[in-house]
């Protein structure tokens, strides 16, 4: 049973788009312990 | 193929980068390191690590060299399911959040997970855990530093050796000078360059291939990797879980994490981490079905990521390359040195060699303790003994052998000591038959299940009442 290229193209986007965003959020979660003084 | 005339990149570029780098860590290190005149300041960042870094941590530190080298070369020798099967390494992340809950709370002053098993099952139970996480740590620590010297060694030329040498010398200088506290910094900034770096070629290679082109030359050339019924990928799939969650759960990289984090952290961190960490395979190995299309010769699967970068992007992917895999290499090594020094450290010189030794003894020792585990690594790392994937599922029937031990122990007071250990033996002899009769696919698999077996079987025959209050011990 071969995948489809449309099977893998939406794969691959799915991965890259949870991804993109996830050095965002780690950026923001930096700024927001940082004011509180919550770095470590 | 000559890996020196097929380097992209010139030599000289190849060191101006490690420089650059390597500066900027030792000085981080040296930086945050300088306050930590304490014991858990030096060993455990203090115990505060917010969110931020917490899940930054966790995820560099997952994200290895062998995420960025092996998840292409998985891709290109098991296709779709060796991608998907990489990906579920991060179940380890995600089931381990409630541990690092569990962790914190019963063992407030914990520092190591060797700790753990010596204060839930005994001394010998302990010897044997130790074992089995020291032969893994130092298997990691090799194909660590050996795909180190096989990425330098592929993309600028630079001897193996060499390359190998000094990666492991300044993952070693910055994790002696600074302790958790330069390892958890460094691994932030690292997370960041690995996630756009990856992101980076990942889109380059799109935009250059295609997902057509790149499809129709696999289903010419190499149809089974996209084949969904392929069975010992399937196998694959189910072991690399199972391998994951065992790396974690019994790795004090992850424990030494779960008493750093600060109260509520823990599970935050390793659940965010998860979630981030699990598509990153797919992206980081799906290149390497690129390699059909490029009409690329591969003289090894390990260097095929680099490979098809370098092809594609020419001297700017190759860069990208070199820049991700050192991150990913540095962000994982810092961590190993760190964690593996410390059970070094708290199991094996205090715990066998000077139980008397006190907390500032124990903070000047721990320097030295990181510089003879690198020497230790490097000196393994010199003769390249095996395929990266090979080395690293190896230590896949020892690390299994340990989840229901720890996940049993943690939350089941009738889980007595015999069973724990007999597990662990056993789990870990029939895995490496499993390992040399079948294949590396079934290692863990195998492994995990005699285990299982074991303690559900002695607990349900054998029951005992822990007294859970047991495992608060202070030390210093």
């Amino acid at each position: 049973m071969t995948v489809s290229v449309n099977f893998l193209a939406t794969m691959v986007s799915i991965a890259l788009a949870v991804t993109l965003v996830s050095p965002f959020i780690l950026l923001i979660l930096w700024f927001r312990d940082w004011r509180k003084g919550r770095l470590w | 193929m000559n890996p020196v005339n097929s380097a992209i990149l010139d030599p000289t570029v190849g060191w101006g980068i490690l420089a650059a780098f390597s500066v900027l860590w030792v000085w981080l290190g040296w930086f945050w390191g300088r306050r930590a005149k304490e014991l858990d300041d030096y060993v455990l960042a203090g115990r505060r690590v917010g969110l931020a870094l917490g899940t930054a941590t966790a995820m560099a530190t997952w994200v290895t060299s062998n995420t960025t080298m092996a998840a292409p070369q998985l891709a290109y020798q098991m296709g779709i399911w060796g991608m998907l099967g990489y990906s579920l390494g991060s179940v380890g992340l995600i089931l381990f959040a409630p541990l690092a809950r569990r962790i914190r709370a019963l063992m407030p002053g914990g520092f190591t997970s060797g700790d753990f098993i010596r204060l839930r099952y005994g001394k010998t139970a302990w010897r044997v855990f130790l074992a089995i996480s020291l032969f893994y740590g130092l298997g990691w620590l090799i194909s660590l530093g050996m795909a180190g010297g096989i990425l330098i060694n592929a993309l600028t030329g630079i001897d193996y050796r060499l390359g190998m040498s000094v990666i492991l010398a300044i993952c070693v200088l910055y994790t002696m000078l600074g302790g958790l506290r330069a390892v958890i910094g460094t691994d932030f900034i690292q997370t960041l360059l690995i996630l756009f770096g990856i992101i980076v070629l990942a889109w380059l290679a799109i935009d250059a291939v295609g997902f057509e082109r790149m499809h129709e030359a696999v289903v010419e050339e190499r149809p089974e990797l996209l084949n969904l019924l392929m069975p010992a990928a399937i196998m694959f799939l189910f072991n690399n879980l199972l391998f994951g969650v065992g790396e974690i759960f019994h790795s004090n990289v992850w424990w030494s994490r779960a008493f750093a984090f600060d109260k509520g952290v823990g599970f935050k961190a390793y659940l965010t981490a998860g979630i981030f960490w699990m598509p990153i395979p797919v992206v980081a190995g799906f290149i390497a079905l690129a390699a059909p299309a490029l009409d690329l010769n591969v003289p090894a699967p390990d260097m095929v990521g680099p490979l098809v970068a370098a092809n594609l992007l020419g001297v700017g992917g190759a860069i990208l390359v070199f820049i991700v895999v050192f991150s990913a290499l540095a962000s994982s090594l810092d961590s190993l040195l760190a964690a593996t020094s410390d059970l070094v450290l708290q199991d094996i010189y205090r715990g066998h060699l000077q139980p008397q030794a006190t907390a500032e003894e124990l903070r000047r020792a721990a320097r030295w303790v990181v510089v003879g585990l690198g020497l230790v690594a490097w000196l393994l790392c010199l003769p390249r003994l095996t395929s990266l994937a090979a080395l690293l599922h190896f230590t896949g029937a020892f690390v299994a052998s340990t989840i229901w031990p720890i996940a049993a122990g943690l939350y089941w007071r009738s889980t007595n000591p015999t069973g724990a250990m007999a597990a662990m033996l056993l789990g870990t002899a029939i895995g490496l038959a499993a390992y040399f009769l079948i294949g590396f696919y079934v290692a863990a698999l195998v492994s995990a299940l005699v285990s299982m077996c074991i303690v559900l079987a002695s607990t349900w025959l054998a029951p005992r009442d822990f007294d859970w209050s047991s495992l608060n011990e202070r030390r210093y």
